[in-house]
């Protein structure tokens, strides 16, 4: 299958989650991209080997399509009216950049359980004192990017 | 990959789980980082950083060291949780 294939599939999948915030079905891209749900199956593997895509363990249903997370998370994004969960707290920024719309991020803090609340704008959040952390360095992230 | 109230919480929270703490992220520097990874997402031309870019960006912003370097194969405090030895 063709790299223009893998395109389509990846666009697809990237607008039905920011249309909609939920991960895909492999029938609705398969509808969305004129093709079977096989040949999108396949298109996922090769998007996961890019780390375009995370999938669950039965190969079939999206994790993660970054920024946007297939499954609850704590860090919800809302914007335009539709409410979206991100991988992590990077993401949660990465959401309102990807749609490039004004969005109110929510999470807490990790240890004292504090609320978090960023209003997102063209210009990013406002001043804030919060804090991002990791614990993974960058070359290993995607030793396993869940964690991660 | 998570927020904290505090540099204080981030020291709590990583003595509590085992975890070395790591370098800290100002919220102005995770918007660039956002920013960079993912303006250009939902777009037909879209592409992860690759690793040069990524230090590029990293460097920025202000993130340097091996922490921050994607094929850093000398950083040896990986993820494996500390013991402490208090």
């Amino acid at each position: 299958m063709s790299a223009d294939f893998d395109l389509a599939v990846k666009l697809a999948v990237y607008r039905h989650f920011a249309a909609t915030g939920a991960r895909p079905s492999p029938g609705e891209i398969a509808g969305r991209v004129t093709a079977d749900a096989d040949a999108v199956l396949e298109a996922y593997r090769r998007l996961r080997a890019q780390r375009v895509l995370v999938l669950e363990a039965d190969g079939v249903s999206i994790r993660m399509a970054p920024p946007f997370s297939g499954v609850a998370t704590q860090h919800v994004v809302e914007a335009g009216g539709v409410s979206y969960f991100a991988n992590c707290a990077w993401d949660a920024l990465g959401i309102p950049a990807a749609l490039q719309k004004p969005a109110t991020v929510r999470s807490r803090c990790e240890q004292s359980g504090d609320p978090l609340r960023l209003d997102v704008g063209a210009e990013g959040p406002g001043p804030s004192d919060w804090l991002f952390h990791c614990v993974v360095p960058a070359a290993q992230w995607w030793d396993d990017i869940v964690f991660t | 990959m998570l927020f904290f109230r505090s540099e204080e919480r981030v020291r709590e929270w990583c003595r509590d789980q085992g975890f070395p703490v790591r370098p800290l992220v100002r919220i102005d520097q995770l918007w660039g980082l956002a920013r960079a990874w993912y303006s250009t997402r939902l777009q037909p031309a879209s592409r992860r950083p690759q690793p040069a870019e990524m230090r590029a960006i990293f460097a920025g912003l202000g993130l340097t060291g091996a922490f921050w370097d994607p094929q850093a194969d000398t950083f040896d405090q990986g993820p494996t949780k500390v013991i402490d030895s208090a």
